[in-house]
């Protein structure tokens, strides 16, 4: 009850960004939910809609990715004083957390049940009902255990997911235990962030998915990277080799990220270039990681438009649901971290305005940073993507 | 409206200011004059921190003037108002406010880094002071290895290293121990003396107020002759809670 009250008095973006969350988890109910008319319709298919299923873990990761990357910046379970006060220490508020989440994502599963009932023509009275009859397999009985269990895994998977994240959450707040120190906790400075090490294992991660994939295509030859539903063209290497690559730029990210900031400071910065460097570095790992799945999953985009954008064989409506929500979930999930990391600097900026520092300064200092990031891994998904293209098309 | 008298850094007339309704500053009038350093006491509460967010230009009082060397500051636009603060003012706060991702030098450098000057100079003022107030060893370290009252020392720097024309501290010594606290004030005021700069000082604490040239009492948002409240005797809440019950 408490979540729902505290969701009732925040701020209206805050609720846009649940709503976002709720939405999510309605695409990949219904994505689930479509899995399952396929296979009680087709029950002699039983590798395509294994395979169908397994492909719906992809919008599922990235549903959980956002609702995570949500949970985190939500200001009613942030550590507060006004909640410590009565007790609600950050365990609690990990609890609490999980709780609006799940509250979220069930309501989406249950918008996605009712749309898929709704279009299948089991519900009627309103117009367009069956309308995708044919598709959502009408004809069949859904089995009632297997649907809420399919509906109850997003809820589940982000509650448990953002109950994890927000556990080994830093405390901020954190008061020396030995007392000795008569410092208020607000003037204790945070220890900046450890460098992160990953750029290595996600350059070599990323290579090996690239060879693994050329190599898996080179006899294979004629078989294209596979989509849902075309069961005849499932070749386990190629996907081997782009989860390979997917995992390796997502590994990279936090490492480039990093990269970058020690370009943009390096040789005798002015505050600008300073202050955007020296945040970017500290930044790395929050921004950084998203980053690195949003640059993963464009440059599957763009390789697969490159394969199929002109072929006879389009998307499904099915499979475009999925790329949108797998698109959509993880740059939300970007603009969520990095909305995170700017309510984390809240506190810098304040004490720079103090000193006089210009807006328009921090202001380039925020463009800076997003320019360097640009230029720096929109290169590299766009090579990644041509490479991973090139021995399917050739 | 009256132009002030020239000796004055800073002039002030009936400043009225409330936050969100609750009262902070009820009609101050003050005048700072060049190379000074002017006490603000006062308990907690009684609008030290609102007078010298004013002052400074931080905040425009709902009522009142604000001069600084004869030209306005209240009716000033926001941006100028940001420009007088980099170029002309220096700010120490009860806490230490240093950016984390910089390291000490950067940290005290930063005034001059935002104002545009070059690195090599803003490095050599930067290093310069903190030389002089004892942490020149720990130049290239990062704030959160450092001891509290270092904290407090850069913070001293940064605020004397864009060599301002007036200092405001509030309560610069709040947070640190009685040795911490003696060091800070000494260094800041000698090095303000040496230099001519003038330092608003708002303070609880009756020994530092002793170290400036002159005092201004506040109580309840009112400049007030003096800070003598009447001695709370131990009795008193005893003896009316034995009556009224």
């Amino acid at each position: 009850m408490l979540a729902l009250r505290l969701a009732r008095g925040t701020h209206p973006l805050v609720l846009v960004r649940r709503l976002l969350v709720a939405a999510a988890s309605a695409g990949v109910g219904f994505l689930l939910l479509c899995t399952l008319a396929y296979a009680s319709t087709h029950p002699a298919y039983s590798t395509a809609s294994v395979l169908r299923l397994l492909w719906c873990f992809v919008p599922l990761a990235a549903t959980v990715q956002f609702a995570v990357a949500v949970a985190r910046t939500d200001p009613s379970t942030r550590p507060r004083p006004g909640l410590s006060a009565v007790g609600l220490g950050p365990i609690r508020l990990g609890v609490l957390a999980a709780v609006s989440t799940a509250v979220s994502c069930t309501l989406g599963s249950m918008v996605a049940l009712l749309v898929f009932l709704y279009l299948r023509g089991d519900l009627t009275g309103l117009p367009f009902d069956g309308a995708a009859a044919g598709l959502l397999g009408a004809g069949a009985p859904l089995p009632m255990a297997a649907t809420l269990v399919l509906l109850t895994v997003v809820p589940v998977a982000a509650a448990a997911a953002s109950a994890m994240a927000l556990r080994t959450r830093p405390l901020q707040a954190a008061v020396p235990e030995d007392g000795t120190q008569d410092i208020v906790p607000d003037e204790q400075i945070p220890a900046p962030a450890v460098p992160p090490t990953g750029l290595p294992w996600g350059v070599a991660l990323t290579a090996a998915g690239l060879a693994v994939e050329a190599y898996a295509s080179r006899d294979g030859a004629g078989r294209a990277f596979p989509l849902p539903g075309i069961p005849d063209a499932t070749p386990t290497w190629v996907l081997a080799g782009w989860s390979l690559t997917a995992i390796g730029l997502a590994m990279a990210g936090p490492g480039l990220t990093h990269l970058c900031g020690q370009l943009l400071q390096a040789v005798r910065p002015g505050a600008v270039r300073l202050l955007a460097g020296r945040v970017l570095m500290d930044e790395a790992r929050r921004i950084g990681r998203p980053l690195g799945v949003v640059c993963a999953v464009l440059s599957a985009a763009i390789a697969a438009i490159a394969l199929y954008g002109t072929g006879p064989r389009h998307f499904g409506p099915l499979t475009a649901l999925g790329a949108v929500l797998v698109l959509g979930c993880t740059t939300a999930t970007l603009l969520t971290s990095a909305l995170e990391a700017k309510q984390a600097r809240a506190h810098l900026v304040q004490t720079l305005l103090r000193l006089g520092a210009p807006a328009s300064a921090l202001r380039a200092a925020t463009a800076l940073r997003v320019g360097v990031l640009l230029v720096v891994f929109a290169p590299i998904t766009w090579a990644i993507a041509e490479l991973a293209a090139l021995p399917l098309t050739g | 409206m009256v132009a002030p008298p020239d000796n004055d850094v800073i002039w002030a007339r009936s400043l009225h200011h409330s936050h969100n309704g609750s009262p902070a500053l009820g009609g101050i009038s003050l005048e700072v004059r060049d190379g000074e350093i002017l006490a603000v006491t006062g308990p907690r509460g009684s609008g030290k921190t609102t007078l010298l967010h004013c002052l400074s230009g931080q905040l425009v009082p709902q009522q009142g003037e604000v001069w600084f060397n004869s030209v306005p500051v209240h009716t000033m636009g926001p941006r100028l108002r940001e420009r007088l603060r980099r170029d002309r003012f220096g700010w120490i706060a009860p806490d230490p406010q240093l950016v984390p991702e910089l390291n000490t030098w950067e940290n005290a450098a930063l005034p001059l880094l935002l104002r545009g000057t070059s690195h090599r100079v803003a490095k050599k003022v930067a290093m310069e002071w903190l030389e002089r107030l004892d942490i020149g060893m720990c130049a290239k370290k990062r704030p959160h290895t450092l001891l509290q009252g270092q904290r407090q020392r850069i913070a001293v720097a940064r605020a004397l290293a864009g060599s301002p024309t007036v200092i405001f501290a509030d309560e610069p010594t709040a947070t640190l121990q009685r040795t911490d606290r003696n060091h800070v004030l000494r260094t800041l005021t000698s090095a303000a003396r040496s230099h001519g700069i003038t330092v608003v000082l708002a303070t609880h604490d009756v020994e530092v107020a002793s170290l400036a040239d002159r005092t201004v009492p506040l109580l309840d948002g009112r400049r007030v002759a003096t800070v003598a409240l009447p001695a709370v005797s131990d009795t008193e809440g005893r003896a009316a809670c034995s009556l009224s019950v």
